[in-house]
Parts: structure tokens; C-alpha cells; sequence
């Protein structure tokens, strides 16, 4: 019985994982098909003269060792930016009662309702007047305070109970003491999540890059896709070839943390 | 002695009710500089007809009026809450359902983790890249496959049904890897002492997933459908390099709408005035929710 | 409470620090690898100069470009040449996405930071924030002169001139050879020979039935390729007067119709106005009998190697026509290097270096005499586009030209296409909404 259950589990899990994996793959083999190979009718599924053609055109395009070393930057720095602050605001919003918790809260939130499109000139002319045009400061500080970030910190955090906390006031502990000593080490998991979504989040933002950058030595990897599309024309080769080298730096990351992850879960005074 | 006591007391009692400001201060602070100003300029913008380029003309309520006659912003506005409407529920029921069976005692879940959720970590512009490439109607390997089993190709991108079918498709599997990492946190933190009990008591596995399982997961759920309602009306890059809003104007959506205004067409004012109403249609709608649920505290 | 405060000042520290933009990042990145435009020698901004030319400080000219093909190295090629005899001017490039530009432009303007020159198809939106150029080109007449004539709205306006032209370009029909020799179709050899729709449309179906093809005509996606159908069929988007439209007249609705047809009976794929796909990767593939397209496809069909491809005449319905346009650059105000950007547009503007540009990036030069232009590729076909220019009716770069009507009305022409092609609504319907457009702007000005 159990064994057929579990098979069962098994099953829906590698139908359900076809389904995610398969179009990756689709695009890796056709990154490796080059010119017009790429346009074959019947299209072959694996190509059967493999190139790199495409990737070499994807390096030259533009100097892509300098550009991932600014993604890389740019996401880590601005990652420890939104660990900090949407935790310690996070806490705030879930375990203290101010006069305008509540309100400050539908506030941040309501931050992510507004589409980044659509203030994208005010938002130019404040990042000017701070003098943050063009800086690397420009795309790492104001992305960070993630509204989901918090909204997740604050989500996790009003499952603390509340006794623990008044325990460790009652011991004289202040409340930065709290945070570290108590708050910080029981929001592992979900910081792990934190990390791998903020990662996420930084590695792929494309709109704060074209609105603060202007100089080529400081763009962005997302930035340098976009340079693939001309008025006319779209240079699929490149394109897919370049898409599939920015999906790795992420995954990997990924993997990393997962593992970090799972192990934070094991910890926790919650239980019970 | 009494004197320092109290003293001491009042010295923590201030510095407990200042902690949460403090706290508070530094997402509070960049939230204010990069999105409160520039979100006010972008109201006081809904009141002129500004162009994004020369200097602007206050107008009052005009481009409000004009808003609310204009059947194209709401025949877009109507589209975007059926996109939402379905793929809300949909992310929700399959991230929950997958993040169920991904803690369970299975071999290899980390790596069936890891594969659900890397589409999330795709950037939009490549996730609607990839799916165009798989399901256009010339060089789409879709296609291809169904002229191999015996079927006529669709033109999955040139007819508004198909169109936003693969448009929603695409949405899916690129999001819920990121609402499932989501409820595998939510489900975990359940001490397992509950079900245990459960156990003892008899219940079945259904009641137990309703009684125990589903109440406990409310804040988390609150979040997932926040994120989602949320996410799915701002919906723009994926969009846009799947089909372009096409055909015609079946998958054209809110944010892409409001950005021709804004950019093709020049006029800001206009575009901020649509800003304005789908902030406020967003505010509201969660706001409800945010309410109906207690703020999702247990 | 002391650990307490320490954080709170180590908050405002930080927000300080972040706050006052001088970003210990900034400092160490400014190594420019890789993008060959900034400098030959390694010189930087800090007055390191190493030539002759003490007296003049150093410039950076920020040129916000976008490129379809090969324009890119042949404008570095003009800048390297500059550099030689103005080694005080590095030039950053600022590559972006065309469909990028507008927001990117707008935005730059709009905080105030606009670039030295950028790159521009719709001038006129422009002129507000554009240096007037007559006095420094030697007078509007003067530098006007030297270009065609159909330009001149483009890029001036009473009296000022506000942008360089740069190439100029033209509609025109793309074919697979290989294709028609397979089916054995001819096309026409010379201009008395042009063929009408009727016979164009015929040709396209037996060609698609007796070969490889899977795919007829292909039609790029914008109103400005769709027009030249407009302007063929005897018709044209504002009325001669040029204070209403046209485009909703009988030759407007016979045109739209006739375009729906094409589609409704697979002459044209529905693929591509309405399923997004690319006409390029379309041709690209060797399996489309011909592209409606321009001049600026020749640079970029260049590498086909898998087939055989050349130009030739368009159809004509109650005449022959094109539909030209251009690019431009436009240099701006409140930049702080107005005068060397000029500089650099008055020794573009040169014919020998318009030229060479020209024949690099394979485009046409927008200067009188430029008409004989070496290209090192595709001579003739160059000679059928210059053909098809000189047969468009005024209408064609009156219409384009009225920089304060089509850019407002430009997308609604493509969506009301859209419209027509999907069955949503009926050619005069459509045309007549774009109409009752024009009007309300050409009132509102």
C-alpha cells in the first residue's frame, strides 16, 4: 500500500517537474543551435551540428565578465540592505502595538501596488536631485526595502509567541538585545527564503538599472539583454544564449541556500 | 532605592515604546524617498497634462472624466481582472498542493524544489521570451509536436483565446515555484505535535488538513493571495515579450496600457490619472481582504 | 541605552553615507573594458592628455544610441576619426533597445540630465529641449540646402534647425530568389515593368503553391510600413490642405480592405500582426516568399548564406510608392557641452563622413550629394530603393513629416489595422476613430 502511494506521489511530482524543466531544456539546446539552423522547419529537438557560435556572439556583444561582476555586486549589497531593514521592520510591524502600526503597514504594502512603470519619471527626477544618477548606490539602496520582504518578515514573525518575549524582557534584556539574541536566530528559515527571493528580485531588475545607469562599464546584466533588440530586428541567437547564461548565477545560489534552508527548519523554539 | 527602580523602569519603558520607530526607520525612510514622492508627483501629474517633456498645465479632475468614458480603459480594465481572476486561485491551489507534497519524506525533494523554482528566478523578459519561442505559431516546437500526433497546428498567438491561454500558462510557471517556497515555510512552521495529536484522536487526513493545516496557514495564506491579486494586476514584462498585449489588444493589460500613455503616446497626465484608479482599485481590493482576515493573525 | 544609541547613530550613519552619492563603488569601476568608443590610448577624464592640444579641457559626450545592425561600428569608425584631430572628446555610448529609447530619453530629460546627442526618429517631439544649430552650420539655408528636401519638417522649425540627419531610408519589397526560381516566377527587371497588386498578389500564391515556401508575403508591424499600401491604393493619412484627415476616404477603406484580404486569404501570415512572430526571423528562415520592408534589412540579410535574396519593384495599385524616413541626431540643451557636441555634428554633417557612415551601416545618405554613394554591397539594389523614393507621391513624407500629429496618432493607426485584421471592426469604422483623432489633435494645437 505504501508503496503505491508513494509511487503515485513520485509520479505527479516528475509529471509536475516535466512541466517546469521542460521548457529550460528547450531553450538550452536552442542556444546552441547557430544562424539559421536555429530556424529549421522540421525543427530538430537536439541539434545535430551543436555550436557555441551563439554564446561568442553573446560575449562580444559587450563585455559580459564586467557586467555580471556588477549584478553580482549590486544583488549581494543590496541583498544585506533588505535583510537588515525589512527585519527589523518586520518586527516592528508584528510584535510591537504603536500608534500607527497599521496604518504604516497598508503603506508599505500598498508600495507594491504601484507599478514601477508607471512613476518611473518622478522617481528620475528624485534620484537626480539625491545625486544618485548613474551610481551603483542608485540601484542598491531604494530597491532593497522590498515591501514583500517585509510583508514575509512580519507574516513569520507574529507566529513568535509572545511570551518569549516578555520572558526575556522581564530577564532585562533590551529590545535591540531581543532582536539579535532571540528574534534573528528563530527567523533563519524564513531569512534563508529572504536571501533567496531578494537575490532573485536584484539579479533580474531591469527597469531601476535603465532608469539610473547610463554608463556602459556599470550596467547591469538584464540591461545588456535588452541590448539584443534593435527597432527591427531581434537577434534570437544571442538572445537565447544570453538568457540562459543569466538564469545560472541564480540557480546556483539557490542550491546553496536550500540547503541552508532545510537545516534552519530544524531548529526553531516553536515547536510546542 | 525604590526612586532608581522606578527610574530604571522608566528609562526601559521609553526606550520600549521608541524600539518599534527605530525599527522601523530605515525600510520606513527609503519607502518614503523613492516611492511616496515620487507616487505623489505622479498624483499631482493626474491632475495636468503633463507630457513628460514640457512644462505642464494644471487641468483639474479633466483627465478623470475623460477616464471614466473611456471604454478602452475599461474593456482593459475588465481583461486584467479576468487574467487575475484566474490565475489567482490557480497559483494558489497548485503551490499549495505542490508545496504539500514536497514535505512529505521524499527522495530527491530538494532537487523537485529546485526545478519548480527556478522558473521564479527567470527574469520576466526571458520567461516571455521562452514561452514565445515555444508556442509561436511558426517556429513554436508546439506545433510541431501536434502536426507529429496527427493535429493541425493552433495559431496559439495570433487568436485572443489561445493567446491568452499561453499567456496565463506562462504566468503560472514562472510564479508558483515562488508561492510554494512560500507555503513550504507557512506548512513547516506547524508543529508537528498537532497532527500528532490528530492522529491519536482518529482523524482522517482530510480533516486534519481542513481543522489543523488550513487555520494555521492563514497568515501565510492571507500573503499568497495579497502577493498574487497584487502581482498579476501589474503584470507588464512577461506580457509584453510574449505577445506583445496581441493580438490586437486581447492581452494588452492594465500597466502595458497606462505605459503607451505614458511613453507612446505622451501623455502622462492621462497615464498617471489610470495609475491613480489602479492604485486605488488594488488598495481597496486588499484592503477588504487585509480586513476580512484579521491581518491574518491567528 | 548606550548600545542603543550606538545603532540609531550607526543608522544615520548609514543612510548618510548612502545618501550623500559618493559611493566607495563608484571610485574603482571606472575601468572602461571592452567598449571600444571611449578611448584609443586609454585616456581618462582626469586632463591625463597626451596630445598636442593643451589648451582645450577635456569633454565627455554622452551619445544615447540604439542600432538595428551595423550603424554601431560605423558611427565609432566616424568618432575614432574625430578623436584623431579632437583627442580632448571621449565619447560614452549609451546603447539601449529601441523600444527603450523614448523612456529612456524622457526620462533623462526630465531629471535633468539630458544626453550630449542622441539618436531620434521623431525629432519634432524634441525640439523644445534641442540646441538650435542654424548659426553654428553657417545659416538655416546654408546647411538646409544640402539635404533632401522631403527632410526639411523633419528636423527644422521657423527657421531653426535642430537635429543632423543621418541616413534616410525607404520602403521596399524583399524577395527569396531561391523561392521564385523554384516556381519559376520572374519578377519585373526594370521600372517600366512594375507590377500591380493583382499580379503581385498572384505571383506570391503561385510561388508559395509550386515550391519550398510556407509562408507568403511578410508586412512589418507599424503603421509607417502599412501606409505604404495606403499611399499605393491613391490615398494618404492628412488631406492635402493638411488641416484634416484623409485617411478615412475611399482610398483609405479600399486600402485597409484590401490588407485584410491578403491576410483573410493567407497571402500574408496571420502570424505576424497578429501572433507577434518576427518578419525577419521569418525570411531569415528561407521559407517566406517576400518581405515588405526597407532598405535598412540589407545590412542585416547581408549573412544568409542558406539561400538567394535580393530587391525589387514594390506593386503598384493607382501608383507607384515608398514611404521614406530617417534617423537623426539632435544634440540638447543644459548639457554643458553644447558647443563640442555641434563640433562633432558639423564634422558628421561633412559629405565624406555622412557618407562613409552611410555606405558602411548600408544606408541612404539624407545629403544632395551623397547620390552616388560607394557601397560595397548591393549597389543595385540601392539603385531600386533611390527608384522607389523618387516615385512616392509628396503625400508620403508629407504626412510622416507632421512631427505634431503622427507621433499621437501613430499607434492608433497600427491598432485600428489590428482591429480590422482581427474582425473587431469594419475598415471605414476603424478609420473613421484614427480620423476623429486627427482632428481633435490638429484642434488642440
Amino acid at each position: 500500500m505504501k508503496v503505491s502511494k508513494n509511487l503515485m506521489v513520485y509520479l505527479v511530482l516528475i509529471i509536475i517537474s516535466a512541466f517546469f524543466l521542460l521548457p529550460v531544456i528547450w531553450i538550452v539546446l536552442s542556444s546552441f543551435k547557430a544562424g539559421t539552423s536555429l530556424y529549421k522547419w522540421p525543427p530538430e529537438l537536439i541539434p545535430s551540428q551543436p555550436s557555441i557560435e551563439n554564446y561568442i556572439i553573446a560575449f562580444k556583444k559587450g563585455n559580459f565578465g564586467l557586467f555580471f561582476y556588477n549584478s553580482f555586486m549590486v544583488t549581494i549589497l543590496s541583498t544585506m540592505v533588505t535583510l537588515v531593514i525589512n527585519t527589523m521592520a518586520g518586527f516592528a510591524l508584528a510584535k510591537y502595538k504603536f500608534k500607527g502600526r497599521d496604518l504604516l503597514l497598508i503603506g508599505f504594502i500598498s508600495t507594491l501596488m504601484i507599478p514601477l512603470e508607471v512613476i518611473m519619471i518622478p522617481i528620475f527626477q528624485v534620484i537626480t536631485k539625491l545625486n544618485l544618477y548613474n551610481t551603483f548606490v542608485g540601484i542598491i539602496v531604494p530597491p532593497a526595502a522590498t515591501p514583500t520582504g517585509l510583508f514575509l518578515m512580519r507574516q513569520y514573525l507574529l507566529s513568535v509567541p509572545d511570551e518569549l518575549l516578555e520572558a526575556a524582557r522581564i530577564d532585562g534584556a533590551s529590545e535591540w538585545r531581543i532582536f539579535v539574541k532571540l528574534i534573528l536566530p528563530i527567523s533563519k528559515p524564513v531569512l534563508s527564503v529572504l536571501t533567496i527571493f531578494s537575490f532573485m528580485w536584484r539579479w533580474n531588475d531591469f527597469l531601476w538599472p535603465l532608469i539610473v545607469i547610463s554608463t556602459p562599464e556599470k550596467y547591469t546584466v538584464q540591461l545588456a539583454i535588452s541590448n539584443f533588440v534593435g527597432q527591427y530586428n531581434v537577434d534570437w541567437n544571442g538572445l537565447l544564449a544570453i538568457s540562459v547564461i543569466t538564469m545560472i548565477p541564480v540557480l546556483i545560489v539557490f542550491l546553496i541556500f536550500q540547503k541552508q534552508f532545510v537545516k534552519g527548519m530544524v531548529t526553531s523554539g516553536l515547536k510546542g | 532605592m525604590e526612586h532608581r527602580i522606578k527610574q530604571k523602569k522608566r528609562k526601559i519603558n521609553i526606550q520600549r515604546a521608541l524600539a518599534p520607530y527605530l525599527f522601523v526607520f530605515p525600510n520606513f525612510i527609503i519607502f518614503f524617498i523613492f516611492v511616496v514622492i515620487p507616487a505623489a508627483y505622479g498624483l499631482y501629474f493626474s491632475f495636468t497634462n503633463y507630457d513628460g517633456l514640457s512644462e505642464e498645465e494644471f487641468v483639474g479632475i479633466t483627465n478623470y472624466v475623460k477616464l471614466f468614458s473611456d471604454s478602452d480603459f475599461w474593456d482593459t480594465m475588465l481583461r486584467t481582472a479576468i487574467y487575475s481572476g484566474i490565475v489567482v486561485p490557480t497559483i494558489y491551489v497548485f503551490a499549495l498542493g505542490i508545496a504539500i507534497l514536497l514535505i512529505k519524506e521524499i527522495r530527491f525533494k530538494g532537487i523537485f524544489r529546485a526545478i519548480i523554482y527556478w522558473p521564479t528566478m527567470i527574469s520576466f523578459i526571458v520567461v516571455g521570451v521562452t514561452w514565445k519561442w515555444i508556442f509561436g505559431d511558426t517556429f513554436g516546437i508546439i506545433n510541431y509536436l501536434m502536426e507529429l500526433g496527427g493535429q493541425k497546428g493552433i495559431p496559439w498567438l495570433s487568436e485572443s483565446f489561445y493567446a491568452t491561454l499561453v499567456v496565463i500558462v506562462a504566468t503560472l510557471w514562472s510564479r508558483i515555484g515562488f508561492f510554494m517556497v512560500i507555503f513550504i515555510s507557512g506548512l513547516q512552521s506547524i508543529p508537528s505535535e498537532f497532527y500528532e495529536a490528530a492522529n491519536i484522536d482518529g482523524a482522517k487526513k482530510w480533516q486534519m488538513f481542513t481543522q489543523i493545516t488550513l487555520p494555521l496557514l492563514k497568515p501565510t495564506s492571507v500573503m499568497v493571495i495579497m502577493l498574487a491579486i497584487i502581482d498579476s494586476f501589474k503584470a507588464y514584462p512577461l506580457i509584453v515579450s510574449l505577445t506583445g498585449g496581441g493580438p490586437g489588444r486581447a492581452t494588452t493589460y492594465l500597466v502595458q496600457y497606462i505605459y503607451r500613455f505614458g511613453f507612446e503616446k505622451n501623455q502622462l497626465g492621462y497615464a498617471s490619472a489610470m495609475s491613480v484608479i489602479l492604485f486605488l482599485i488594488i488598495l481597496i481590493t486588499t484592503s477588504i481582504q487585509f480586513k476580512v482576515n484579521k491581518g491574518g493573525e491567528i | 541605552m548606550a548600545k542603543k544609541s550606538l545603532v540609531v547613530l550607526l543608522i544615520l550613519a548609514l543612510s548618510i553615507a548612502m545618501f550623500s552619492g559618493c559611493g566607495k563603488e563608484e571610485t574603482g569601476e571606472n575601468v572602461s573594458t571592452g567598449t571600444d568608443t571611449s578611448s584609443q590610448e586609454g585616456t581618462t577624464n582626469d586632463g591625463n592628455s597626451n596630445s598636442a592640444d593643451n589648451e582645450k579641457e577635456d569633454v565627455k559626450l554622452d551619445i544615447l544610441w540604439f542600432a538595428d545592425g551595423v550603424e554601431t561600428e560605423a558611427m565609432q569608425n566616424v568618432m575614432d576619426n574625430y578623436k584623431v584631430e579632437n583627442p580632448h572628446v571621449e565619447f560614452n555610448m549609451i546603447e539601449v533597445a529601441y523600444s527603450d529609447l523614448d523612456s529612456k530619453l524622457k526620462t533623462m530629460i526630465a531629471g535633468g540630465t539630458p544626453p550630449a546627442i542622441a539618436r531620434v526618429t521623431n525629432p519634432g517631439l524634441l525640439f523644445d529641449h534641442a540646441q538650435d544649430l542654424s548659426e553654428f552650420m553657417g545659416g538655416y539655408d546654408t546647411f538646409t540646402e544640402q539635404y533632401m528636401d522631403s527632410l526639411e519638417p523633419y528636423y527644422t522649425k521657423d527657421g531653426g534647425v535642430y537635429a543632423v540627419p543621418m541616413d534616410v531610408t525607404a520602403n521596399g519589397l524583399i524577395y527569396n530568389k531561391t523561392l521564385f526560381d523554384q516556381a519559376g516566377v520572374d519578377v519585373p527587371g526594370s521600372p517600366e515593368e512594375v507590377w500591380t497588386w493583382e499580379e503581385f498578389e498572384q505571383a506570391v500564391i503561385e510561388v508559395k503553391e509550386n515550391s519550398d515556401a510556407r509562408y507568403g508575403l511578410l508586412w512589418d508591424v507599424t503603421s509607417h510600413r502599412w501606409s505604404t499600401l495606403l499611399y499605393e491604393f491613391g490615398g494618404s493619412i492628412i488631406n492635402e490642405a493638411g488641416d484634416g484627415p484623409a485617411i478615412n476616404n475611399e482610398q483609405g477603406v479600399a486600402a485597409m480592405n484590401y490588407f485584410k484580404k491578403l491576410h483573410d486569404t493567407d497571402v500574408i501570415p496571420k502570424s505576424v500582426w497578429l501572433g507577434g512572430e518576427n518578419p525577419n526571423n521569418l525570411f531569415r528562415s528561407g521559407t517566406a516568399v517576400a518581405h515588405l520592408s526597407g532598405n535598412w534589412m540589407l545590412s542585416n540579410y547581408r549573412d544568409i548564406t542558406d539561400f538567394d535574396w535580393g530587391v525589387t519593384y514594390a506593386p503598384k495599385q493607382a501608383t507607384r510608392s515608398s514611404v521614406p524616413g530617417g534617423k537623426y541626431m539632435m544634440p540638447f540643451k543644459n548639457t554643458g557641452v553644447e558647443e563640442e557636441a555641434m563640433k562633432f555634428l558639423e564634422y558628421f554633417a561633412k559629405a565624406e563622413n555622412t557618407g562613409q557612415y552611410c555606405s558602411d551601416s548600408l544606408f541612404i545618405s539624407p545629403r544632395l550629394d551623397n547620390s552616388e554613394l560607394d557601397y560595397e554591397y548591393g549597389k543595385e539594389m540601392f539603385a531600386i530603393f533611390s527608384n522607389e523614393l523618387a516615385n512616392t507621391p509628396p503625400a508620403a513624407a508629407k504626412d510622416w513629416s507632421r512631427q505634431d500629429i503622427m507621433p499621437v496618432v501613430n499607434p492608433d493607426i497600427t491598432d485600428a489595422i489590428k482591429d480590422v485584421l482581427m474582425g473587431e471592426a469594419e475598415a471605414q469604422e476603424a478609420l473613421d476613430k484614427v480620423a476623429q483623432l486627427i482632428t481633435e489633435t490638429i484642434e488642440a494645437q
